[in-house]
């Protein structure tokens, strides 16, 4: 295998967006990644594109709208881990050796599309969706575990939601540019005990891409390397039994697969860009994620560790719940904020010294296979 | 009179023993499905025997959904179900009338009951509280 590194970032503003189509959106966030890179768009070899909603030969619209055109390109669809599936299989294919240099993009037009106006719906035939499960009841039957075994409050579970939306404060790319309050998020209209709006993502519309290539080809362009640590794309075990819906196994076997793989542990992660769609989601994701011991979590909040300039920064972009999530985009976008740290421009968001990260997206859920059902991580380090 | 029918087939009858949800048994390594399936992706075994789950759970979690979702009533309650005499956990409609109250870790047993009506009655399995040492 050979190493791989990134060397363009690009996307756009995540927002709502709908005079734009995902191909146009798409288009933008290559051409600012191709731009990135001072590279020509025609020395791109392979692309990969990710889009969840409505896709139909996204690649090769977003491509054509770059200039590139008679290369091998895919369509990718993996649920939330869509972007990250787009990146991990560029990656294999420049580890590998069939290609030097590529592209992913991940670019969702959801403001616009079938999904618009409402819930990410269960999968057609999901049981758990018949009976009237929705995204925000899953979510609500977690956090519900989580104030029952973690001793979480009310207030604790609105914790990823006011520090996100205060990042994102520092993000010009972000949908939401204002904090909320802890008392703003619990009397905010109540969707599903206890989530309410305000613990909830929004619908938005957007695209990011990088470019990743060989050391070789890297060098020819800057000196400023950012390597691909480790990847992977997991699918889950679907027990049918968990004795713990908050220690997701799939989570937990996806973390451990990308710090034995990287050589990079918890300990030495400075910041990660993770799913938080629905707000408890980041606070059971960091013992999952053992950036935090078994029921340390309380503590880690406490200690300040997931804020920017401490241990290990949680979703310093704003995450999820400021970004909002479209769909194929966010895996890409988690990659494209980490790089932007690892290379310290982050400007005032920027986490101070971060010399290793991990984007994180996972997803699947009301599929009937389990929850999450699939999920990506990369470490990323400088 | 309107017509009932089950909301999907398959999934629960009534019996003189009282309402069941049908799960299976894998004959290979034992273990419990449900719903029904004809391949066991743990030890990848295609023999199954049918079987009829304990009706007795307790909650495991549970949330109340404020917003309309498809054609149940608001507030609709949902739960998450363990059933541990056959080591399965099932998601379930809780009986609710606005005003029950739930706990995780409670007794629930498994009734029968409408779930939405519309030109028919749509049946289909809830979990309410079960009195524990009663019958």
């Amino acid at each position: 295998m050979r190493d791989v590194f990134i060397i363009g970032i690009g996307q756009t503003m995540f927002g709502r967006q709908p005079q734009y189509t995902a191909g146009e959106l798409g288009a933008t966030a290559a051409s600012r990644a191709i731009e990135d890179a001072g590279i020509e768009s025609r020395v791109i070899q392979v692309a990969y594109t990710a889009r969840c909603c409505d896709a139909s030969q996204t690649a090769e619209e977003v491509m054509k709208r770059v200039g590139v055109t008679a290369i091998e390109m895919h369509n990718c669809e993996n649920a939330c881990a869509s972007g990250g599936t787009a990146f991990h299989l560029l990656w294999k294919d420049i580890a590998s050796g069939f290609y030097d240099i590529g592209i992913a993009i991940g670019t969702e037009a959801m403001t616009t599309s079938s999904l618009a106006g409402g819930l990410v719906p269960a999968a057609k035939g999901d049981l758990n969706g018949l009976l009237g499960i929705t995204m925000p009841g899953l979510a609500a039957l977690n956090a519900k575990r989580l104030m029952e075994t973690r001793g979480m409050s009310k207030e604790d579970l609105a914790y990823a939601s006011v520090k996100n939306h205060r990042n994102a404060c520092m993000n010009p790319y972000a949908h939401y540019k204002k904090p909320v309050t802890v008392e703003e998020i619990l009397n905010s209209k109540m969707i599903s005990d206890p989530i309410t709006r305000l613990h909830c993502c929004p619908t938005s519309d957007g695209a990011a891409a990088v470019i990743l290539c060989t050391k070789e080809v890297a060098l020819r362009y800057t000196t400023k390397l950012i390597k691909v640590a480790g990847s992977v794309v997991l699918t889950a075990p679907y027990e049918f039994y968990d004795e713990d819906v908050c220690d997701a196994s799939l989570i937990g076997i996806l973390a451990d697969a990308v710090y034995e793989k990287s050589g990079i542990g918890p300990k030495d992660i400075d910041l990660v860009e993770l799913h938080d769609a629905f707000s408890p989601e980041e606070l059971y994701s960091y013992e999952c994620m053992k950036l935090c011991g078994k029921g340390e979590t309380k503590k880690f909040i406490k200690d300040g560790c997931a804020e920017i300039g401490g241990c290990c920064a949680v979703n310093p972009s704003g995450g999820l719940q400021s970004l909002g999530h479209p769909l194929g985009a966010s895996g890409v976008r988690v990659v494209c904020e980490i790089v932007t740290h690892l290379r310290h421009k982050a400007g005032e968001r920027q986490q101070p010294n971060a010399k290793a990260g991990l984007a994180q997206m996972v997803g699947g859920s009301l599929t009937g296979l389990s929850s999450p059902a699939v999920g990506f991580m990369s470490i990323l380090s400088n | 009179m309107k017509e009932k029918i089950h909301f999907c087939d398959n999934l629960f009858k009534d019996s003189p023993s009282g309402p069941h949800l049908l799960g299976c048994v894998c004959k290979q390594c034992g273990k419990v499905f449900f719903p029904r399936t004809d391949f066991c992706n743990d030890c990848h075994g295609t023999e199954f025997e049918n079987k009829e789950l304990a009706r007795e759970g307790e909650i495991y979690s549970y949330t109340i959904t404020r917003v309309p979702v498809a054609q149940y009533p608001v507030p609709h309650a949902i739960g998450m179900i363990s059933i541990p005499e056959d080591r399965v956990r099932v998601v379930a409609p809780l009986v609710y009338d606005g005003s029950i109250e739930y706990h995780i870790g409670e007794p629930v047993e498994m009734v029968i009951d409408t779930l939405w009506e519309d030109e028919k009655i749509v049946i289909g399995y809830k979990f309410k509280h079960r009195e524990v040492g009663v019958d």
